[in-house]
């Protein structure tokens, strides 16, 4: 019944979808799920884009994906036939890979989730170099954001070369002593060590430093009670260090030591670091999967098509700070439709607040299309 | 032509187009007289490949030392492709790589942008572009990793020995690549009869050292970290480098031989066996001289992949859950 619903929605937006072909689309591969199907249909190419339009007319695919690799044999059913040519590179954010992603709301999770792609755009232009219009940005349909970068300088890179810049971005294998210098330095009868750090530098030394500077900068406007507290947050730092941290910004001669990149009493300040380091990093992690992929070859969805589970669409976003997937990436219309809510729910969508309680609800199409799909909600 | 030049760096297209210039043929490098000094060096440079590690700079005063030094580079390596030795190839890829970075390090930075542009590094004010950094870079050393290092608008600050040393990778991978697909002219299987037959029989005896089976260990015994990167490797999923680099350095200091090593990577997915081999070579310390050693539970544990269970609690160290569990 349900699945019935969503079949005949999808079947008209199918009708006539924007699909953003991706580049090279003839050598890639296609797979689709279709309603009421568990299996992956795969290893499917088309030569011509009328003819993937065509698939999804006539089979109207619950999920449809690509693969970031582009082969010469796209359809051959194994890897040596297809022949690997290359692949675009592709960061996929997700929220299902929030540590505390069961907590959220689903619009918590998606803001949650654009501060992480705030941060690796950032990363990919400002350290990897690439130009903004090599980037495209899509919203995934469900709770997270494709990256696709598609710099011809990476497109062969293998999955080991890909890995090093994942690690990267999320600090992985970060070693501090080989970006920040400790230097020892006498100290009345004492040695102590200096930290020497340099924000004008590139890379993580750049980035490290430029954090330090900014969170002793806030550190140091605070009031003194509100500093120390928030000094005290971090793992290792009790009262007094707190305090002497706190001192030292207010005395005029050491600040002037910071200022030229000299960081003394080495060990108290290392503290710091740390959780700046987690701050500035592509922070998603989870045991299970990559939540960033150096996969060569792995499928994603295509953009313009349809997700089973939301029944939004994989739009492509241009302005990041203003994007709303509730509102952007909905292509359905207003017609009030009957359905039955199993679930209470809470949603926005399209700048309207929808708070549904159990029972037989009129909603607009769009509505009924999400909380159906979401399995909320049941068409009656 | 600056002879001096290519008598250093005999793999560059210069010193190729200098023999064919020279219109010097396979026929006189191999049985003319005067020629002899350039066979002897020749045959010189590959017992020093294998022998050494790494093959000796000639004392070039003139002219005439150099040609002698540039035609021995062509004859090792219609020596080496003879002697049909994955083993001797790989060696000898690396002792001339090795001389060539010697060279390098001590040259012009000029030189070195030279011989980088011969493998489509461009430079940027002494930086190169991430890409041919990662191609090149042996970043299962965590000082070479990308996180570590300064990286700018896409191109990676290096200095002027490190851009040499990853030269070295790529003339290492060249010569390899190139040999490989080699084959030695029927001549050249006559007029070193002897050295073949002498060289084959070293490496023979150099392999049998080296595959000969060690102590016997049990699976079991392994600390759950280094179990689950194993099983991960072999049912072919794609293991992070230091993930890789945890097992090598691991296996051996257990004491597992190299190819045992080589055979849990076998089937990994993007599995090239020459790549795999130089890898746990280097970081077994056969070629480099110096082993690395397995990390510790700190630093695992930072990767992502500590997967402690009761035992671990009280130990900082994988090698050490290994012993304490042998000991039970
Ligand atoms: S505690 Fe150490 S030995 Fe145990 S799984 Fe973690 S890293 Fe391995």
């Amino acid at each position: 019944m349900n699945q019935k619903f969503l079949k005949k929605k999808f079947y008209l937006y199918y009708l006539n979808p924007k699909i953003d072909f991706p580049s090279r689309y003839e050598r890639r591969e296609y797979a689709f799920i279709h309603f009421g199907e568990e299996t992956m249909h795969r290893h499917i190419s088309f030569n011509a884009k009328e003819k993937l339009l065509d698939y999804l007319k006539v089979n109207v695919p619950m999920h449809s994906y690509y693969s970031s690799a582009y082969y010469q044999n796209p359809s051959a059913d194994n890897m040596n036939e297809k022949k690997w040519m290359g692949a675009d590179l592709i960061f996929d954010l997700d929220a299902d890979d929030l540590p505390s992603a069961d907590k959220l709301t689903y619009e918590e999770a998606l803001e949650k989730i654009k501060r992480e792609l705030m941060k690796l755009l950032d990363f990919l232009i400002e350290d990897f170099g690439f130009d903004e219009k090599n980037i495209t940005v899509y919203f995934s349909g469900h709770r997270g954001y494709h990256c696709h970068v598609t710099d011809k300088r990476v497109l062969e890179l293998g999955s080991q070369e890909r890995r090093e810049i994942v690690d990267y971005i999320m600090a992985r294998g970060l070693e501090l002593k080989e970006i920040i210098k400790e230097r020892p330095i006498q100290k009345g009868k004492f040695l102590d060590k200096t930290l020497e750090i340099n924000p004008e530098k590139g890379g993580w030394k750049g980035r490290i430093a430029r954090a330090i500077i900014k969170f002793f900068k806030e550190i140091k406007e605070m009031e003194r009670e509100k500093a120390l507290q928030e000094l005290e947050k971090i793992h290792g730092i009790g009262r007094k260090m707190a305090e002497k941290i706190y001192d030292v910004l207010h005395d005029e001669r050491k600040i002037e030591r910071i200022e030229e990149g000299k960081i003394d009493q080495a060990t108290e300040f290392k503290k710091i670091i740390k959780p700046l380091i987690k701050k500035i990093a592509i922070s998603l992690y989870s045991q299970t999967d990559e939540p960033v992929t150096a996969d060569i070859k792995r499928l994603i969805r295509l953009p313009g098509s349809l997700h089973g589970k939301t029944g939004l669409k994989v739009t492509k976003v241009s302005n990041i700070e203003e994007f709303n997937p509730l509102n952007d990436a909905v292509v359905f219309g207003d017609d009030m439709v009957k359905i039955k809510v199993e679930k209470p729910f809470k949603i926005k969508m399209k700048e309207e607040k929808y708070e549904l309680k159990k029972g037989i609800v009129k909603v607009p199409e769009y509505v009924a299309v999400f909380a159906i799909a979401r399995n909320f909600a049941t068409h009656s | 032509m600056d002879l001096f030049k290519i008598a250093k760096y005999p793999f560059i297209e210069e010193a190729k187009e200098w023999v064919r210039k020279e219109k010097i043929d396979v026929e006189e490098i191999l049985f003319d007289g005067i020629y002899e000094r350039a066979r002897n060096r020749g045959v010189e440079r590959v017992m020093q490949a294998l022998y050494k590690g790494i093959i000796n700079d000639a004392i070039l005063l003139n002219e005439v030392d150099c040609m002698m030094e540039v035609l021995s580079y062509p004859i090792a390596r219609m020596l080496v492709v003879a002697i049909e030795s994955d083993y001797l190839l790989r060696r000898y890829a690396l002792a001339e790589a090795k001389k060539a970075y010697e060279n390098m390090k001590r040259d012009s930075p000029e030189i070195i942008i030279e011989i980088g542009k011969e493998f489509g590094i461009e430079f940027k004010d002494g930086c190169i572009h991430f890409t041919d950094y990662l191609k090149f870079a042996p970043t299962w050393d965590i000082k070479w990793k990308l996180v570590n290092r300064e990286l700018r608008q896409g191109y990676v600050r290096l200095d002027k020995n490190e851009i040499a040393r990853l030269l070295q990778e790529a003339i290492r991978k060249k010569i390899y690549d190139e040999l490989s697909y080699l084959f030695a002219p029927q001549e050249v299987k006559k007029v070193f009869k002897e050295e073949i037959i002498a060289i084959r029989n070293k490496i023979a005896l150099k392999e049998r050292k080296e595959t000969e089976k060690y102590e016997d260990i049990n699976f079991e015994d392994f600390p759950p970290c280094i179990k689950n990167l194993i099983s991960a490797i072999k049912s072919g999923i794609n293991v992070p480098h230091v993930g890789r680099f945890t097992v090598v350095t691991f296996l051996n200091a257990i004491g597992q031989s190299t190819n045992e090593i080589l055979k849990i990577f076998s089937s990994i997915p993007d599995f090239n066996e020459e790549k795999t081999l130089y890898q746990i070579e280097h970081i077994t310390g056969k070629i480099s001289g110096t082993i690395y050693s397995t990390p510790k539970c700190d630093t695992i544990r930072t990767w992502g992949l500590c997967y402690p269970d009761e035992l671990c609690k009280k130990i900082w160290h994988p090698l050490i859950y290994y012993r304490k569990k042998r000991r039970k």
